[in-house]
């Protein structure tokens, strides 16, 4: 039997005003995947990303489980997948919990409040993010990646099984950056889905199943992190030599320095 | 059931609010006993003739006719004011908006001048303070988009301090071509905000759409919280934004439209009161948008108190609202950072 595609994205055209951003993109997703989406600064990762989310608008046929994407209301997309955006800062200072709480949202019924049952999911998400602990903090004086960890959580509490994650790793310190991959790579091994988009080729090949690259608005290389992440590539799409080498089984990139 | 935490605190708020307005409706320029007021509350409600010397035609007059519409009406309109208050500063993801400084208060007293202008009837006069004072929110959003694209917390508030210029000089044409003698004195007596012309019948109309609409509020709080993170992330976590936004924006211009009708302009209660609670218990709308309808109810109250009381002339409460909030809001902006990061 094929396997259908969660998601698939089918030469998709996007810009905004004069400037074209994606230039007809195809993609598919598929269950218990680890995808990373690569590529430099604007080459339209992340536009792609909220393409498949419905956060900007396209006539372009993308579709969630074989149906079109214009036919989901954003609470039923919300029910398939949970949307982890960079760590960022709110107006309000609002509590850890309170944040996670927010990922219950469209499980609630219009008049409805937050029950006992919810705040019990939103503890049992900030238990398996391991940050248990700082359930009465409030968000704003975490630090990044306690920020990022709360998001992750709150997309567990959101109890859905495929994570859109932009940039994960962003203004993280370099260890919250592997820690956070580990538990990326935890998750992935418990089930979820995953589709990130991040500029680390390094990071790609430690976690990924499979790594996409974009440049300049098309995808260039679609396929396993061996045959994505050579030499050639990195050089054409970054400017930069790297050497792919074998360190305990991984392959690592390391970039050269002149 | 144990009752949670917030239904807890809002309780309490209730009573202590209900305390107020018993002490208020008891106290004042002619005191009434506890004594007399149960033997009152007894005649009225049960039919069980109080004593002769009570004179309770005398209270009742105090206390029906006088004291007991008005104190419904600081409660309602200090309720409307910083409820909508804390819906504008989560709608527009803007902790310094309030009904004051988007212009609402002024397009929606020029839209009731032009009411008493035209008409007499006071349902006319509600719906174009309504209608101007929803424009007037308009006019703020769109000059605040024209500047800057993003959204930009200072440039809103120049665009609300523009639209409530505008309006603001819109009325005084309004002032300038309205009859001396009758129009023009009414117009600006109303305006300086004042609650001491409360009618009961007039109180109980607009005490309707006020409750409903701060009712409405208090429903869609928890979405509150989600559109305070962006749109993108609201939307991504399946909260319809637009039609949030919409509703919203609507009836917490309706409450304070409808304030502005009853009582003129009473500034600063819209802005300080969400900013206090917010730094007492903490940001989320689930028990701020209750909080502020209780607290504003309970500020207003006591502002009115204190105009009637305090000094042999009667100062209007708008006056006094300013003269409160402004040091208060300054206190509020040297310490709020920790409450909006």
């Amino acid at each position: 039997m094929e396997l259908k595609p969660i998601i698939k994205v089918e030469n998709l055209h996007f810009g905004y005003k004069k400037q074209d951003v994606l230039k007809g993109v195809d993609l598919e997703l598929y269950k218990g995947e680890v995808v990373s989406l690569l590529g430099p600064n604007g080459c339209g990762k992340s536009t792609l990303m909220k393409l498949m989310l419905k956060l900007l608008d396209t006539k372009a046929s993308i579709s969630l489980n074989g149906k079109s994407l214009k036919e989901y209301s954003h609470k039923e997309i919300s029910g398939h997948i949970a949307y982890i955006p960079q760590y960022h800062n709110v107006p309000f200072n609002y509590s850890v919990i309170e944040m996670v709480v927010m990922g219950r949202i469209s499980k609630l019924g219009f008049f409805a409040t937050p029950s006992a049952k919810d705040y019990k999911i939103a503890r049992e998400a900030l238990k398996r993010a391991g940050i248990l602990e700082l359930e009465e903090r409030p968000f704003g004086q975490l630090s990044g990646g306690q920020k990022q960890l709360v998001l992750l959580a709150r997309a567990i509490a959101q109890e859905v099984n495929i994570f859109f994650m932009d940039e994960p790793v962003n203004g993280l310190d370099y260890g919250n950056q592997i820690r956070l991959l580990e538990l990326i790579d935890s998750l992935a091994k418990d089930g979820y889905t995953f589709l990130k988009t991040t500029h680390y080729p390094d990071h790609a090949l430690l976690i990924s199943s499979r790594i996409v690259v974009m440049d300049r608005g098309i995808i260039i290389e679609d396929g396993s992190p061996e045959d994505v992440i050579h030499s050639k590539m990195i050089t054409d799409v970054y400017g930069i030599k790297a050497e792919i080498i074998t360190h305990d089984e991984h392959k690592r990139c390391v970039p050269i320095f002149r | 059931m144990a009752l949670s935490k917030e239904m807890k605190i809002i309780f309490t708020g209730l009573a202590l609010l209900s305390a107020l307005a018993l002490f208020s409706l008891l106290w004042g320029q002619y005191p009434i006993s506890f004594e007399v007021f149960y033997a009152y509350i007894k005649e009225v409600f049960f039919g069980i003739k109080a004593d002769e010397t009570y004179n309770i035609e005398l209270i009742h007059n105090i206390v029906a006719e006088i004291r007991f519409p008005r104190i419904l009406l600081a409660i309602l309109i200090g309720a409307a004011l910083a409820t909508s208050g804390a819906v504008f500063q989560a709608m527009f993801v803007n902790p310094l908006v309030s009904p004051g400084i988007l212009g609402v208060l002024a397009g929606a007293s020029f839209g009731a001048a032009c009411g008493m202008l035209v008409s007499e009837n006071w349902f006319i006069v509600q719906i174009m303070a309504f209608v101007f004072g929803f424009v007037a929110v308009g006019f703020a959003m769109f000059v605040g988009s024209i500047v800057s694209s993003s959204r930009s917390t200072i440039m809103l508030v120049l665009g609300g301090v523009i639209s409530g210029s505008l309006f603001t000089s819109l009325l005084s044409i309004v002032k300038y071509v309205a009859d001396p003698y009758s129009t023009l004195p009414a117009i600006v007596y109303w305006l300086m905000g004042s609650l001491s012309m409360a009618q009961l019948n007039e109180v109980l109309v607009v005490a309707i759409p006020i409750t409903l609409s701060i009712a409405g509020m208090i429903f869609m709080s928890k979405y509150f919280d989600l559109l305070s993170l962006g749109d993108e992330e609201a939307k991504a976590l399946g909260v319809n934004v637009n039609l949030i936004r919409i509703i919203a924006i609507v009836l917490a211009t309706l409450a304070s439209s409808l304030a502005v009708v009853m009582a003129g302009i009473i500034g600063w209660v819209g802005l300080i009161i969400p900013h206090i609670i917010r730094m007492a218990i903490g940001p989320s709308h689930r028990l701020l948008i209750p909080l502020s309808a209780i607290v504003g109810g309970a500020f207003l109250l006591l502002a009115d108190a204190v105009s009637r009381l305090a000094l042999s002339v009667e100062i209007p409460i708008g006056i006094l609202t300013s003269l409160i909030g402004i040091p208060i809001f300054i206190i509020v902006l040297k310490n709020a950072r920790a409450a909006w990061n």
